[in-house]
């Protein structure tokens, strides 16, 4: 048998790790930029940390407690609840993501002691996440957290690459950050075609799943590495 | 147009002047952080609420303020972070 037979024979089963590898990864950039937001109090730092919070919730939601093998044991309206709040924290996590970028454009400095997740311009994103969850689940559809999360990256691509091209001879992280909003990009197009044109073709998801993986882990590389310098100041 | 500094750029800022001077009476350091003596107490203030400056007094009962040894680890740590926004482009 070959991997990807087996990826598709036990694909219940590797949903729960892809979950989990996600969720892992969140919880480490979580605590790991929860760190360098305590030292800095920089609230581009609190947006990033934000969209990790939000995304580990999500795929922990989705992928673990909505998998395959608790679902058979959750009443059905238990299950769209669960569609529904995943599809609200990814849209939200989008939304942190792509403002921890532009933060600094909108917020006005002498109003930037606000809550990080309470204040007038974040509940602008609740209530957009709201709206794409209820209109996905009334639709029974996936087509406008697609939507709503192509536009988001295409934005995020290109202001990582607008980042890139001012740094890219002094460091290379921005490299590696904008290859991952470029992928993240990607996976949302891919998502949508498999949802659109593939019927979710177990193969073809599993790529997509793959590909997922590795750009959170070039997040996780990114804040490792800094952390690790930290470490290494402070010892 | 010159750029606005950020609060973490004017914390740095702040403890680099006192790290360079050793010690410095609260005005001198108020012209030299480029503050607003409003914005300035507010830094100040919170800068000796997490211990990274101190103020003393000389033997003539004038105050002046020192950077302690956080201060000094936070200036070390500072290049870290201004490194990881910049990457990140946050």
């Amino acid at each position: 048998m070959d991997i990807y037979s087996f990826a598709i024979q036990n694909k219940e089963f590797l949903k729960i790790i892809y979950g989990l590898i996600i969720w892992l990864i969140c919880v480490v950039i979580v605590f790991k930029t929860d760190k360098l937001f305590e030292i800095s109090l920089h609230q581009g730092i609190k947006y990033l940390r934000n969209a990790f919070f939000f995304y580990g919730f999500a795929f922990f939601l989705r992928y673990i407690v909505g998998s395959y093998y608790f679902v058979d044991s959750i009443p059905g309206i238990y299950y769209s609840l669960i569609n529904i709040i995943f599809a609200f924290f990814l849209a939200m996590a989008g939304f942190f993501l792509v403002y921890s970028l532009i933060w600094k454009k909108i917020e006005p400095y002498d109003d930037r002691a606000l809550s990080s997740f309470l204040n007038a311009r974040i509940m602008i994103f609740y209530f957009l996440s709201l709206i794409i969850a209820i209109m996905d689940y009334l639709w029974k559809t996936h087509n406008f957290l697609f939507i709503s999360q192509i536009v988001i990256f295409f934005i995020a691509t290109i202001i990582s690459f607008s980042n890139f091209s001012h740094k890219a001879r002094k460091q290379k992280f921005p490299k590696f950050y904008f290859i991952a909003m470029l992928v993240s990009l990607v996976i949302w197009i891919v998502n949508a075609l498999a949802s659109i044109y593939f019927n979710w073709d177990p193969g073809f998801v599993m790529n997509v799943y793959f590909l997922n993986v590795i750009v959170f882990l070039i997040f996780l590389y990114g804040v490792k590495s800094v952390t690790k310098k930290l470490n290494a100041v402070k010892n | 147009m010159v750029k606005k500094r950020e609060r973490l750029e004017i914390i740095k800022d702040i403890l680099k002047v006192l790290q360079t001077n050793r010690k410095m009476k609260p005005t001198r350091l108020l012209y030299a952080s480029n503050l607003s003596p409003q914005m300035f107490k507010d830094y100040i203030s919170e800068l000796q609420m997490k211990k990274f400056i101190k103020l003393e007094q000389d033997k003539k009962d004038k105050n002046f303020f020192l950077l302690t040894d956080k201060g000094h680890n936070f200036l070390q740590e500072y290049k870290v972070i201004a490194n990881f926004i910049e990457n990140f482009g946050l």
